[in-house]
């Protein structure tokens, strides 16, 4: 399989960046790690002329504990232990993602918008050409629930579920200037695997932003996948939560890995903070968010295999952080 | 004059690391992808994307005109059919016709580079007429529209069948105090070696082609080129560069190596054709995907009384090793027990699905788990320990099997017994708290088919030559075929430990058909037990030239000189002799370089019933394994923590390899067991990448003890068996009978993945059955 020619730009700024993606739109891809965007060119999955690299630019780069740049690299991340201390989560996430050689080149932005996936899409040319393309690259149908409109491809970043329950926020900079959003906004919650976020054309996202009390926050994320390294999460459950006294004074849960973005469950957890957590309660919990959740066959695992261990997870995050104990 | 004594070896019998490591590990080696030949092509293969259709036209003149582009080859002018079994030649180099499975071969390009060749495929323009697609194997035994292959029995896809029975195994059954019956099934899974598959060929004006392959059968491609291509074979020179693991999967002739070398005639160019990881999926020519159905029955004592099996094994497109693999369901259940009756039926069905061959312990793995997970049954009906089972009906030394295997030396009763003892089953078996077992599984696997598939008989199985010169190295020359298991190591400590010199002064030649003597192969693993042997006497010759030698400088008797290291001396009077280097020279005077030739070939065995050759060996390895687990019944994934591997190969030759393969055949075999698929849907392939096809990763490995107890055996190159494919197959079912331990949850469709372990145990609690109190 070989790559197809394109043209690589190299900017050494955002404001470069930003105008190179206004002259070259739509015909170009950001690249910052490449370890996913490579492999689906090398698939002739919507491929562009043009790819404008970010790792010359300075501001995307470093991380702390407040700010981490889009450019950082996961294996910087997993090998940072004032990271490890305190979002737990975070760093369960970001070991988790594939093996060290893609943690190696791969990067926080980059796994934040990784493209969505379904074993109908993440083929080659000749598969894809056998069967007939599908809406997400060259096609007009869907063949995971047949029909001609929406895209199911599933979320299959790990860092957002485990970022999005600390309470993050995104720096957005584009044609338009800068701004910044909740992590949670960034995704396309009408579920669309295509329009699978609410970038504008041309902006990019320069890093994260991690509020004070994230600190207090105790954190998980559980990734369910075939084999413990390498592979995408078929499931990844990201909790985060407080607890004053015998009371649950902030819970947060988000969910990758089973949908087109990464779910969140405000009506449920609302219920139960200020209240106190049970083994009961916990389960209750685990059942409703279990049954707000809607995989579908598009990955390795059955979908009600996924949305089993979604309660199972959760029940066990839940539990290990309220117990004040590390989930696993 | 004597052979080399078992007792004093020297090399043979410790760690040898492999001779090539050095190059391997440093990035040196060469494999087939290294090569570069002056002017060469990039060779590309069109294939099908349809599952079954009559070629109505294939027209390549926009992609001949095509700037860069050398050939574009159709089937029809290499329309000669070919295969790896003489009996069932049914593919061809390029399709002429009719294409059979997604991914066959319908046109081949030359170019000047990858794109050129790939745009040049895109303006090849295929008209087809669609035809009936078979995906299931149970539909196209009957007879059907439009049969995948001509010769396909009564209008069916059927490729093969095979019947039979000794003893009578009715009169077993109603004789039997109980009997179990296991229906099982088991997905596709393929060998998934390292190295992709690359060829390059290269014509020249003095009318040679040379083939440089990633191949386990350089023989059989020689063959196989001469009969398509129309060459004689003394005009073709097959090499075989380093190889990056086969497993099976290379030991087809295949379709894209003839492919290759008719683009090498058509353009006077050497054409490399190198295979994306996906194209390796579609040649696959793994493990049938198999439904089988097993019944035992025994005595009240727990003495087998009988087997009766089915077996219907899944294709795929072209018949491969299928003949031999129908067999092998059926014989590979037998041993290593006694049995007095044993009825099987084995069919093999064709499929528009990528063809299925051999692959590891080919034949063996499924029907071997059937058998022994219904033996953990049969023993907890009879209410015995499943290691009484298994000892009570031990098949004893030299013993003949009902369908007349002869059967020479066995360790398997010692297996059994250190095995039981190193894993601490009397402390664990039924007593570790629920969620944890252990179970026992066993094998046994030929050690080189005695019946080599040939096409000229009276040619021994494997010639090995042998040349020293006046600098005191010895070159070893064989077309045995080192894959990465090590033979080509073993070769040279062979032949260091007879004529008693240093490792480093034997240089084992690459495989060249211009030089190296005729071996067929490296597939059921035959080459330590045939190429050992034939090593051993091929350097015995050489050995007593230089023992000659030593007598005409010492005039001491020839009996008298015993091979020291790098010395030949008087026995009793050792400051009497000469240096190999000695020795050697005056053996050269007036001879110059000394040759010596080694062969083998295999005793005549086996009963003389039609099929009887079918797993016939020299010999056979045995295997009994426990598996440990360690279950999480809420999420259905569990830890196969360790595996104590009893195995006799005989005596161990290289400890370091014989412990590579047996870890590296547990690696494989829980592979299969926990998540390895070929997954279709119909007849498409979902996931042809290494992403998706999930082969294990070393987290999920246990810890392993090889346990080597073998004794020797008596015609084994120093009491030498194989241990190639006979350590994979006790895997699976160990692993089974270990999750029965700990769940009481019974397995029978392969892979056994976390979602079916929880559907297991949705179906045990719903039965409101008990286990370890849960």
């Amino acid at each position: 399989m070989h790559l197809d020619p394109f043209e690589l730009h190299r900017p050494v700024s955002i404001e470069e960046a930003v105008r190179l993606a206004q002259e070259l739109a739509p015909g170009f891809d950001y690249l910052a790690g490449g370890t996913d965007l490579l492999p689906n060119y090398k698939m002739h999955l919507n491929l562009r002329p043009h790819l404008i690299a970010l790792d010359q630019v300075p501001e995307l780069q470093g991380h702390d504990l407040d700010r981490i740049g889009a450019m950082a690299r996961l294996a910087d991340l997993d090998s940072d232990r004032e990271i490890s201390t305190h979002y737990p989560g975070l760093a369960q996430a970001v070991h988790g993602v594939a093996t060290p050689l893609v943690r190696a080149s791969g990067t926080v932005g980059g796994n934040l918008l990784v493209e969505t996936r379904c074993f109908f899409f993440n083929q080659s040319l000749f598969w894809r050409a056998s069967l007939g393309y599908c809406l997400k690259a060259d096609g007009d149908r869907c063949y995971v629930v047949p029909q001609k409109e929406k895209c199911y491809a599933t979320f299959s970043g790990d860092l957002a579920p485990a970022l999005e329950v600390l309470g993050a926020e995104v720096d957005l900079a584009g044609p338009d200037g800068n701004r910044r959003l909740p992590l949670e906004d960034l995704y396309n919650a009408e579920g669309d695997g295509i329009q699978r976020h609410h970038l504008r054309p041309g902006e990019l996202v320069v890093a994260v932003q991690l509020p004070p009390d994230a600190r207090r926050r105790r954190s998980a994320y559980l990734k369910l996948r075939p084999r413990p390294s390498f592979d995408f999460p078929e499931l990844g459950v990201a909790v985060a939560l407080e607890r004053d006294g015998n009371s649950l004074a902030a819970l947060e849960i988000a969910v990758g890995g089973l949908e087109t973005y990464p779910r969140r469950f405000r009506s449920i957890t609302d219920g139960f903070v200020g209240g106190s957590l049970s083994g009961d309660r916990i389960a209750d919990l685990a059942r409703a968010v279990q049954g707000a959740v809607r995989p579908v066959h598009n990955t390795a695992y059955p979908p009600d295999y996924r949305k089993r261990m979604t309660g199972v997870f959760v029940r066990r995050a839940v539990t290990s952080l309220w117990e004040g104990r590390e989930a696993s | 004059m004597a052979t080399t004594p078992e007792r004093d070896l020297r090399l043979l019998g410790g760690s040898i690391p492999y001779i090539e490591g050095p190059l391997k590990v440093s990035g040196r080696a060469e494999y087939t992808d290294d090569l570069k030949r002056p002017g060469m092509l990039v060779g590309k293969l069109l294939r099908a994307p349809w599952a079954h259709a009559r070629l109505v036209r294939v027209d390549t003149t926009k992609a001949r005109a095509m700037p860069g582009v050398f050939a574009v080859l159709k089937g029809e002018k290499y329309p000669t059919p070919f295969g790896v079994l003489p009996i069932t030649r049914d593919e061809t180099a390029i399709a002429v016709d009719r294409s059979r499975y997604i991914g066959d071969i319908i046109a081949a390009v030359a170019a000047q580079d990858e794109l050129t060749a790939e745009r040049a495929l895109a303006a090849v323009e295929v008209e087809i007429e669609p035809l009936p697609e078979y995906a299931d194997p149970r539909v196209g035994r009957e007879r059907v529209d439009a049969p995948i292959h001509e010769k396909g029995l009564n209008h069916s896809n059927l490729q093969k069948e095979v019947v039979q029975h000794f003893g009578d195994v009715d009169a077993a059954f109603r004789a039997a105090a109980a009997t179990v019956r296991v229906r099982a099934s088991f997905a596709g899974v393929t060998h998934a070696f390292t190295e992709p598959q690359c060829t390059i060929a290269e014509a020249t004006p003095d009318g040679r082609l040379t083939v440089w392959s990633s191949t386990q059968v350089p023989h059989y491609l020689h063959r196989s080129l001469s009969e398509v291509l129309g060459m004689p074979m003394h005009r073709i020179r097959v090499v075989k560069p380093e190889v990056g693991g086969g497993f099976g999967g290379k030991s087809d002739p295949l379709p894209h190596e003839i492919a290759c070398a008719a683009l090498a005639l058509e353009t006077g160019r050497p054409v490399k054709i190198l295979f994306d990881r996906d194209e390796v999926f579609y040649t696959n020519h793994g493990r049938h995907p198999t439904h089988n159905d097993v019944r035992i029955a025994a005595d009240a004592e727990g003495h087998l009384l009988g087997y009766d099996i089915e077996a219907l094994i899944e294709g795929g497109a072209w018949s491969s090793f299928g003949t031999v693999t129908t067999y092998y369901n059926g014989v590979m259940a037998m041993g290593p027990y006694r049995l007095p009756s044993f009825r099987y039926k084995g069919q093999r069905v064709f499929t528009n699905r990528p063809p299925s061959g051999a692959m590891r312990a080919h034949g063996g793995t499924n029907i071997r788990y059937s058998v022994e997970v219904g033996l953990d049954e049969l023993a907890e009906k009879l209410q015995l320990d499943p290691f009484e089972l298994r000892s009570r009906n031990a098949l004893p030394p030299n013993s003949t099997t009902i369908n007349e295997f002869r059967v020479t030396s066995t360790s398997f009763r010692k297996c059994l017994d250190v095995v039981r003892e190193r894993s601490g089953w009397a402390d664990k078996w039924r007593r570790l708290p629920y969620g944890q077992g252990v179970g026992l599984g066993c094998g046994f696997y030929i050690s080189g088919s005695a019946s080599p598939i040939h096409f000229t008989p009276k040619m021994p199985q494997c010639t090995v030559h042998l040349k020293a010169d006046m600098d005191g190295g010895i070159t070893v020359h064989s077309m045995q075929a080192d894959i990465g298991q090590g033979s080509n190591t073993l070769l040279a400590a062979i032949v260091a430990e007879v004529i008693g010199v240093s490792l480093d002064r034997v240089h084992v030649s690459p495989v060249d058909s211009d030089i190296t003597p005729v071996d067929i192969g490296s597939y059921s693993s035959r080459v330590t037990f045939m190429m050992g042997n034939a090593a051993r006497k091929a350097a015995e010759g050489l050995r007593d030239r230089l023992i000659e030698a030593t007598h005409q400088l010492t005039g001491y008797p020839r009996e008298a000189i015993r091979v020291r290291h790098e010395r030949y001396e008087v026995e009793h009077r050792p400051e009497v002799g000469a240096t190999y280097l000695e020795a050697l020279h005056q053996a050269l005077e007036g001879t110059g370089a000394l040759q010596s030739t080694g062969s083998y070939t295999s005793p005549p065995v086996g009963g003389s019933f039609k099929g009887a050759r079918a797993g016939t060996a020299p010999a056979y390895s045995f295997a009994a394994y426990v598996a440990q687990v360690t279950v999480d019944d809420e999420t259905g994934v569990y830890d196969v923590e360790k595996v104590w591997a009893a195995f006799d190969c005989g005596r161990p030759l290289n400890r370091l390899a014989v412990e590579g393969q047996i870890q590296g055949s547990i690696h494989m075999g829980l592979g299969q067991f926990m998540g390895e698929s070929m997954d279709y849907r119909g007849t498409r392939l979902m996931n042809p990448s290494l992403l998706d096809y999930k082969i294990i990763m070393p987290h999920q490995m246990p810890e392993i003890e090889c346990l080597l107890v073998g004794a020797d055996d008596p015609e084994g190159p120093f009491g030498a068996k194989e241990a190639g494919e006979g350590p994979l197959v006790a895997t699976l079912p160990a692993a089974a009978n270990a999750l029965y331990d700990a769940i009481g949850v019974r397995f029978y469709d392969l892979p056994v993945t976390p979602d079916r372990v929880l559907k297991g145990l949705d179906r045990r609690r719903a039965e409101s059955r008990l286990w370890k109190g849960h």
